[in-house]
């Protein structure tokens, strides 16, 4: 047999449960391996080897083009694989807005244009640069540069980013959220014009690896029946 | 790479300026604190065994500097060369490149040292086979004094100092300043600063959040106050002196004729920043550069706000310059403690486009 195609697929959380379900309904059930726990296969698909991966892990092999594709977010499309991949398919679940947050209190922040005015501002008066606390380090540099935001520093955060400004650790954030409860309950704030990307999880496809015919007769073969499903 | 870096040096050191060997990694906030985060994600980045993040030098401007600041008084006068790699992550080009070039600290003499500098620039590019460049001017101070001399509130200047550099983004300011984009805000409207900064510290209080060694309430109610000054905008007139300033292109000659009649016919007073225009271009002259041949732009200049004055660039037919310089005033006041601002210009050498071009 030819080589397979492999799909990488979320191995924890609600991600992993919702894409377990999607495959579910569209009649490719997963099976886990025997053995090896981190992988599987569809019954149905014999030539789709399934690699169990996080979501953020899954973004980055895809941009590294070592699986051919896989389920993750556009959110972590957007920041560990821009240009290197295809989103193919939306799932219609793992809905989330990327934004930029600020402390409530900053009652003369609404807008991004503010946002610039306090960045180059803010080294003049406190001897620093304003920072900004974030997982999503590529998504928060073009957004700013985007509005033309030079002067801040990115503090990268490695969990709990929502809890930053209160803890010191940084002037604001650029984090996920679905409701906007636990920002604010940090005393946070989304600003107006500061939604980056709205995201959900999709069935995306690597640029980065060679496809095979067969690979791709494979691939298109779940794209349909997820497709069907969703 | 042919042999003609490796004379380079000797034109420098024959200018007066020694030569210096400076490290490769430093930390990383030196690079970031100063060119903020669009340069760090050009950064070679590593750590150090205690974790410290370190980079690769980008440039070799700021560790000059900080090489400068080191050794001595900050103003004393001093001329430094180098030739050695940089590395930045530059999609589509190498990662590692040899730059070379000189920095003068020090000289209160602007206009003669930015002169010297420009007329290096060309017995360089001369040692290239490069004959006839078609190189850009710029000069920020008269931008600075355009500002100055119109009618603007306070953000507002700020807001289009910060976009000299960046054309279509003065512009976009530029067209929104006419007082209609930008509604006051709702809440506190006409209120003073005592009453928001009130407001400020319950807002503070209600969301358990310190002011810490963040943003204060006094400076907050203070932009919010300023604010209002945003959205009356900015007068027709003065919009319309800053589109027809940045339209200003040509020859130095033609290019100083019609900042003259811009100035005259609004009313502004150039008259000083004019004056070193001219005797700079004078002092071009006297150093045989032709100046006929050189393109200035009243909108050319480098968003780095250590940059201050004069600004020049030795085009290539590709991605960026063959030789890139100007003044920065500000840069030593800005790294390390050095709080004092020097007088600083220099230019860098773009060893792997201009060696190319040489070649054909």
């Amino acid at each position: 047999m030819s080589a397979p195609l492999i799909l990488a697929v979320p191995s924890k959380g609600r991600l992993q449960d919702d894409a377990a379900a999607v495959f579910a309904i569209a009649g490719l059930p997963l099976v886990s391996g025997a053995t090896r726990s981190y992988r599987g296969r569809i019954e149905s698909l014999p030539n789709v080897e399934v690699a169990y991966l996080s979501a953020p892990e899954i973004a980055r092999e895809i941009a590294a083009g070592s699986v051919h594709a896989g389920i993750t977010g556009a959110d972590q499309v957007a920041e560990s694989a821009d240009g290197r991949a295809t989103l193919s398919l939306p799932l219609g679940f793992g809905r989330c807005d990327v934004v930029v947050a600020v402390p409530e209190p900053w009652l003369d922040v609404e807008t991004m244009e503010d946002l610039d005015d306090v960045a180059a501002s803010f080294r003049p008066t406190h001897g620093r640069r304003l920072t900004v606390a974030t997982k999503y380090i590529n998504v928060t540099r073009r957004f700013f540069a985007g509005h033309g935001i030079a002067d801040y520093r990115i503090v990268e955060s490695l969990g709990a980013t929502e809890g930053a400004p209160a803890s010191g650790a940084a002037d604001l954030i650029v984090d996920i959220t679905s409701t906007g409860a636990t920002l604010r309950a940090n005393g946070l704030k989304i600003v107006s014009d500061g939604v980056i990307l709205r995201s959900e999880a999709h069935l995306v496809a690597s640029k980065a690896i060679r496809w095979s015919a067969g690979q791709k007769q494979a691939y298109a073969a779940v794209v349909a029946k997820l497709k069907a499903a969703v | 790479m042919t042999d003609k870096p490796g004379k380079l040096p000797a034109l420098f050191a024959g200018a007066g300026y020694k030569y210096v060997e400076l490290p490769i990694v430093y930390p990383a906030r030196v690079f970031v604190e100063l060119a903020g985060e669009e340069l760090r994600r050009q950064l070679y980045l590593t750590s150090a065994d205690g974790g410290e993040e370190l980079a690769l030098r980008p440039d070799f401007t700021i560790p000059v500097t900080l090489n400068h600041l080191a050794a001595g008084a900050a103003t004393r006068k001093a001329g430094y060369s180098y030739l050695g790699p940089v590395f930045r992550l530059r999609p589509g080009e190498t990662g590692e490149f040899i730059q070379a070039g000189v920095e003068s600290l020090g000289r209160r003499d602007a206009i003669a040292a930015d002169a010297d500098m420009l007329k290096l620039a060309f017995d360089a590019a001369a040692l290239f086979g490069i004959k006839k460049p078609k190189v850009r001017i710029g000069d920020s101070a008269l931008f600075a004094a355009l500002l100055d001399s119109l009618d603007l509130s306070a953000p507002w200047r700020e807001r289009l100092a910060r976009a000299f550099g960046d054309t279509p983004r003065l512009k976009r300011f530029i067209a929104n300043a006419d007082g209609t984009s930008e509604p006051p805000h709702s809440e506190f409207a006409g209120a003073d600063v005592a009453t928001v900064r009130a407001a400020v510290a319950e807002h503070f209080a209600a969301t358990g959040l310190g002011e810490g060694g963040g943003r204060t309430a006094d400076e907050i109610a203070a932009r919010f106050v300023a604010k209002a000054e945003l959205a009356r905008g900015i007068p027709k007139r003065a919009a319309g002196a800053l589109t027809a300033f940045v339209r200003i292109a040509g020859t130095p000659a033609k290019s100083l004729a019609a900042l003259r009649k811009l100035a005259e016919r609004e009313g502004l007073d150039l008259d000083a920043a004019l004056a070193a225009f001219e005797r700079r271009i004078d002092a071009f002259a006297a150093h045989r550069i032709d100046v006929d041949a050189l393109a200035f732009a009243a909108d050319f200049g480098r968003r780095l706000d250590y940059y201050t004055g004069f600004v020049f660039e030795f085009p290539s037919r590709g991605n960026g310059p063959l030789i890139g310089g100007g003044r920065y005033d500000r840069m030593t006041a800005h790294v390390g403690d050095g709080k004092v601002a020097v007088p600083a210009v220099g230019f860098s050498v773009w060893l792997d486009r201009i060696d190319k071009v040489g070649k054909r």
